[in-house]
C-alpha cells in the first residue's frame, strides 16, 4: 500500500481517568433540583437532570480534561412529550386488546388450560412493553453519548435501536430457555452491537475480547445456581434438610455472584474497549469496594435520613395532636401537607443516595479505568450533530433513567 | 488594569487535540486574543467544568447548541478572575431562537393527543369491544367483577344476604320490575351487607343493592325505582362499556405509574363500577328508561321521586354514585312529571318489613 496507514501502536503515556465528586457541592444541587421538581408537580425534573448531568460531567477527568454534557432540560421536556403521546396510543390499545382477550380467563378460569392462558395473558402484558423498554435504554443511551463532549468533540453512537431491540429479545430468549447459562452470550453480544455503533468525533469505537471471555466474571453466579438445581434434585429425592441448606447457600452465592459479575464483567468489556487510532482502555474495578461503597453509603443514607425526617415531621406531629377538634376541611389541609411532607422526605432521601451511594460507585467504576495511548486523539475530527436524538424522551416515560 | 498574558489549553472544535495557547487580552479590554484566534468578550460563555472553561456563542448553526464547539480552559487565576469580571453574557442560557413556539407548539399538540385519545379514541375502540363480547362471557365477568367488590366491600366476609322471606320478597320485586319486558339480560338481583347508600350495576345483568340504601328508603316504590334505572344501565349495556373504558385509560395510568403488569386495571375496575362514573348521557337514558319501565309495571315513578328528594337533602354525606348524578332536585321533578303514583304496591307491608331485615 502506497498511502499512509494510522499506526494501531499506542501513542502517549497513559492516563487515569478520574472522577472528582464532591459530596457538599452535589447535595445541594441534588435537593435544590428535587425541591424545584416537587413544587412543579415533576415538570422540573428534566431541567434538574440536566443540571445534575452538566455537574457531574464536568467532574469526569480524563488526564486533565473534563467531560461536558450539552444537553438541556427543554429538549428532554420535549422529548417526554412526544413519548408519551406514542405510548398513550401504544399502551393503551395493546392494553384492550389484552383485556379483551383475557376478560375470560383473568377472573375465572374454568380449566387448567385457561389457568395456563391466564399466566400468558398477563405475561404478554409485561413483553408488550418489554421491545419499548429495550427501545428507550438504546436511545437513552444514544443521546447521552450525543450530548457528551470530550475536547469540544461530540460522542455520538448510530441510529440503529431497531437491530438492537430484535437482537436483544433473541439474546434474551436464549438467556431464559438456558436458564440463565447463556447470560454472559447476551451482555457481551448487546455491549458490543453498541460499542461497535459508537463514535468519537470521527472515530469508531470497536468492542474486542470474546463472549466466552465473561465466563470469569459469571461463574460464582453458575456455582451458585448449580447449588440451587442441586436443592432441587435432593428436594425430589426426599432430603429436605440438605435440600434447604444447598438452596440458601446457592441463593446467597448466586447473589454475590451477580454483584461480581456486573463489576467484573465492566472491567473484562471495558478493558476490551477501543478507539480507532490505538487507544484503549484497562479497568480493574474491584467488587469488594463497590459492595462496601453501597453499605456504607446505605448507612449514611439511613442516618441522614432519618434525621431528616424526625425534622420533617415533627412540627406536622406537633399539630396533629389538635386535629382531633378540628373540622373537616382542616383535616383535608393536614392530609395533603402530611402528603407534602412524605415527598419531601423522599426527595431528600433520593438527593442523599444520590450523593452518597451513586457517585461514589460512579467514581470507583470511573478511577478503575486507565486510558492507554492517548496521543490517538490528536488524529481524531469533529463529527455533524446527530439530529433525532430524541432526548430520552421514551425512557423517562418508561421512569429508567438510572441514576444519571 | 488589564491581567497579564497567561498559559491556557485550547481545543478548536475540530480536532481532538489539546493545543497550548497564551491568551492575552487585547489592549483595549474586548477581547481575548490566543493563537490567531479573536474571541470577543462580550460573546464569552461559561461551560461547566474545572477551571474557567470558555465557549463562543454563536447567533446560528447547525449544532444542537448556539454555541460554537471550540472550547479555551484558563486556570482559575488572574485571567480567569478578570474573565468573570468583564464578560456580561457568562451565564446566558444556551436556547435556539424559535424556541418558545416550539414549547408551546409540543405542549399543545400533546395535550389535543392525549385528550383525543382519552375522549374519542378510547371510548370507540372499548365501546365496539364491548359490543362484541358474548353475552355467556359478559355474564361471568359481571360476577367476578361482583366478587371483586364484594371483596373490597367486606374484606374477607362473604356479603351477600339470605334471610328467606326477604329473599322471597326481594324475588317477587324483581318479578315485577321484569316480566313481560322483553329484557336483553336475565336479571339478577341481590343485596350486600354493608351501610353504604348505594345500588349498581355490573355487566351481565347482575344488580346489587347496598344494605344503606334500604335503611334510607321509606317504601318498596322507592327501591323499585332505583332498581328500575340500574335496569336501565343494564340494558344499555353501560357497565361492560365503563369495564371497557376504564381497562383502556387504566393502560394510560399504568404508562404514568410504571405498573405494567395489568393490576391498576383490576384493581381499578371495582372502583368504577362501585362509583359508577357513567356520562351524564347514560344517567339521563337510564332515567329515561326507568320512568317507561315504572310506568309500565304500574309502579309508578312517585317512589323514584321521593328517593331523588330524599338524597338530595341528605347534602355532603351522599354517596358518590348518585352524588355525581345530575341534580336530584331536577330528577325528582322530571320523575314526578312522568308518571303518577302506585297503581298496586310493590310489596305488602309484611314484604317490605321482611326485604328491610334481609341482612338479619
Amino acid at each position: 500500500m502506497d498511502h499512509p496507514t494510522v499506526s494501531d501502536v499506542p501513542v502517549g503515556p497513559d492516563v487515569k481517568v478520574q472522577y472528582r465528586g464532591d459530596a457538599a457541592k452535589l447535595f445541594p444541587l441534588a435537593l435544590g433540583v428535587g425541591v424545584l421538581g416537587l413544587v412543579t408537580f415533576g415538570i422540573y425534573r428534566f431541567w434538574g437532570k440536566a443540571r445534575i448531568r452538566r455537574h457531574v460531567w464536568g467532574k469526569m477527568r480524563v488526564g486533565d480534561d473534563a467531560l461536558e454534557f450539552t444537553g438541556t432540560g427543554l429538549e428532554m421536556f420535549l422529548g417526554f412529550l412526544m413519548a408519551v403521546v406514542a405510548l398513550a396510543i401504544y399502551l393503551a390499545i395493546v392494553q384492550l386488546i389484552l383485556f379483551s382477550v383475557g376478560i375470560r380467563f383473568i377472573f375465572d378460569p374454568q380449566s387448567e388450560m385457561e389457568v395456563i392462558a391466564q399466566g400468558v395473558s398477563v405475561a404478554l402484558s409485561f413483553v408488550a412493553v418489554l421491545p419499548l423498554l429495550i427501545f428507550a435504554a438504546y436511545r437513552a443511551r444514544r443521546y447521552k453519548l450525543a450530548r457528551t463532549r470530550f475536547r469540544g468533540i461530540r460522542f455520538g453512537m448510530e441510529k440503529a435501536a431497531g437491530g438492537y431491540v430484535i437482537r436483544a429479545l433473541g439474546y434474551l430468549g436464549l438467556t431464559v430457555v438456558s436458564l440463565g447459562l447463556l447470560w454472559p452470550l447476551m451482555t457481551f453480544r448487546l455491549e458490543a452491537y453498541m460499542t461497535d455503533r459508537t463514535w468519537y468525533g470521527g472515530a469508531r469505537f470497536r468492542q474486542g475480547g470474546t463472549w466466552t471471555g465473561l465466563y470469569r466474571a459469571y461463574r460464582h453466579v453458575i456455582v451458585g445456581m448449580a447449588l440451587v438445581a442441586a436443592a432441587v434434585v435432593l428436594g425430589l429425592m426426599d432430603q429436605g434438610g440438605l435440600a434447604a441448606l444447598s438452596g440458601i447457600v446457592g441463593a446467597i452465592w448466586g447473589g454475590i455472584g451477580l454483584i461480581l459479575y456486573r463489576v467484573r464483567g465492566f472491567g473484562y468489556l471495558m478493558s476490551h474497549k477501543a478507539l480507532e487510532g490505538g487507544l484503549g482502555f484497562r479497568a480493574e474495578p474491584r467488587a469488594g469496594t463497590v459492595v462496601w461503597t453501597y453499605i456504607k453509603g446505605a448507612l449514611i443514607v439511613g442516618l441522614l435520613g432519618g434525621v431528616a425526617s424526625g425534622v420533617i415531621f415533627s412540627p406536622l406531629g406537633a399539630m396533629m395532636a389538635g386535629v382531633e377538634d378540628a373540622g373537616d376541611l382542616m383535616r383535608v389541609e393536614y392530609a395533603v401537607l402530611g402528603v407534602v411532607m412524605y415527598l419531601l422526605v423522599l426527595t431528600v432521601f433520593g438527593a442523599l443516595s444520590l450523593v452518597f451511594i451513586s457517585q461514589p460507585v460512579l467514581a470507583h467504576f470511573a478511577d478503575s479505568v486507565t486510558v492507554t495511548g492517548i496521543g490517538a486523539l490528536d488524529a481524531v475530527r469533529q463529527r455533524v450533530a446527530d439530529d433525532g436524538a430524541d432526548a430520552e424522551g421514551l425512557a423517562d416515560a418508561l421512569d429508567m433513567g438510572g441514576a444519571f | 488594569m488589564l491581567p497579564a498574558p497567561e498559559n491556557a489549553v485550547w481545543f478548536d472544535g475540530q480536532s481532538a487535540r489539546r493545543q497550548a495557547v497564551l491568551v492575552e487580552v487585547s489592549p483595549d479590554g474586548r477581547a481575548l486574543r490566543f493563537g490567531g484566534q479573536v474571541w470577543p468578550v462580550d460573546r464569552l460563555r461559561q461551560i461547566e467544568g474545572a477551571g474557567l472553561v470558555l465557549a463562543l456563542l454563536v447567533a446560528d448553526g447547525d449544532d444542537e447548541l448556539p454555541h460554537d464547539p471550540a472550547r479555551l480552559v484558563l486556570d482559575e487565576g488572574p485571567m480567569a478572575g478578570w474573565v468573570r469580571g468583564n464578560a456580561a453574557h457568562l451565564a446566558r442560557r444556551d436556547v435556539q431562537r424559535g424556541t418558545g413556539v416550539k414549547i408551546a407548539v409540543r405542549v399543545g399538540l400533546a395535550a389535543v393527543a392525549l385528550a383525543a385519545i382519552l375522549f374519542v379514541l378510547l371510548p370507540r375502540i372499548s365501546d365496539r369491544l364491548a359490543d362484541q363480547l358474548p353475552l355467556d362471557q359478559e355474564v361471568a365477568f359481571g360476577q367476578a367483577v361482583i366478587g371483586q367488590i364484594e371483596g373490597f366491600l367486606g374484606g374477607d366476609r362473604p356479603l351477600t344476604c339470605d334471610a328467606p322471606e326477604g329473599l322471597v320478597a326481594l324475588e317477587k320485586m324483581e318479578r315485577r320490575l321484569t316480566e313481560g319486558q322483553g329484557l336483553r339480560y336475565d336479571i339478577e338481583l341481590r343485596v350486600f351487607d354493608h351501610e353504604m347508600l348505594n345500588a349498581f350495576a355490573a355487566p351481565g345483568g347482575q344488580v346489587v343493592i347496598i344494605r344503606g340504601l334500604l335503611d334510607a328508603a321509606d317504601t318498596a316504590e322507592e327501591v323499585a325505582g332505583v332498581l328500575a334505572h340500574e335496569i336501565g344501565h343494564v340494558e344499555a349495556r353501560d357497565p361492560t362499556r365503563l369495564a371497557f373504558r376504564s381497562a383502556g385509560s387504566a393502560g394510560i395510568l399504568a404508562l404514568v405509574l410504571g405498573d405494567v403488569t395489568g393490576g391498576t386495571v383490576i384493581g381499578l375496575l371495582g372502583d368504577h363500577i362501585l362509583s359508577a362514573s357513567y356520562t351524564r348521557d347514560a344517567e339521563a337514558k337510564a332515567d329515561a328508561f326507568a320512568f317507561g319501565l315504572l310506568q309500565r309495571t304500574g309502579i309508578g315513578t312517585e317512589g323514584l321521586a321521593a328517593f331523588f328528594e330524599r338524597i338530595s337533602g341528605m347534602g355532603a354525606d351522599v354517596p358518590e354514585i348518585l352524588a355525581t348524578h345530575p341534580a336530584s332536585g331536577n330528577r325528582a321533578e322530571a320523575a314526578r312529571g312522568a308518571g303518577g303514583a302506585a297503581e298496586r304496591p310493590v310489596l305488602t307491608d309484611s314484604e317490605w318489613r321482611a326485604l328491610k331485615r334481609i341482612c338479619r
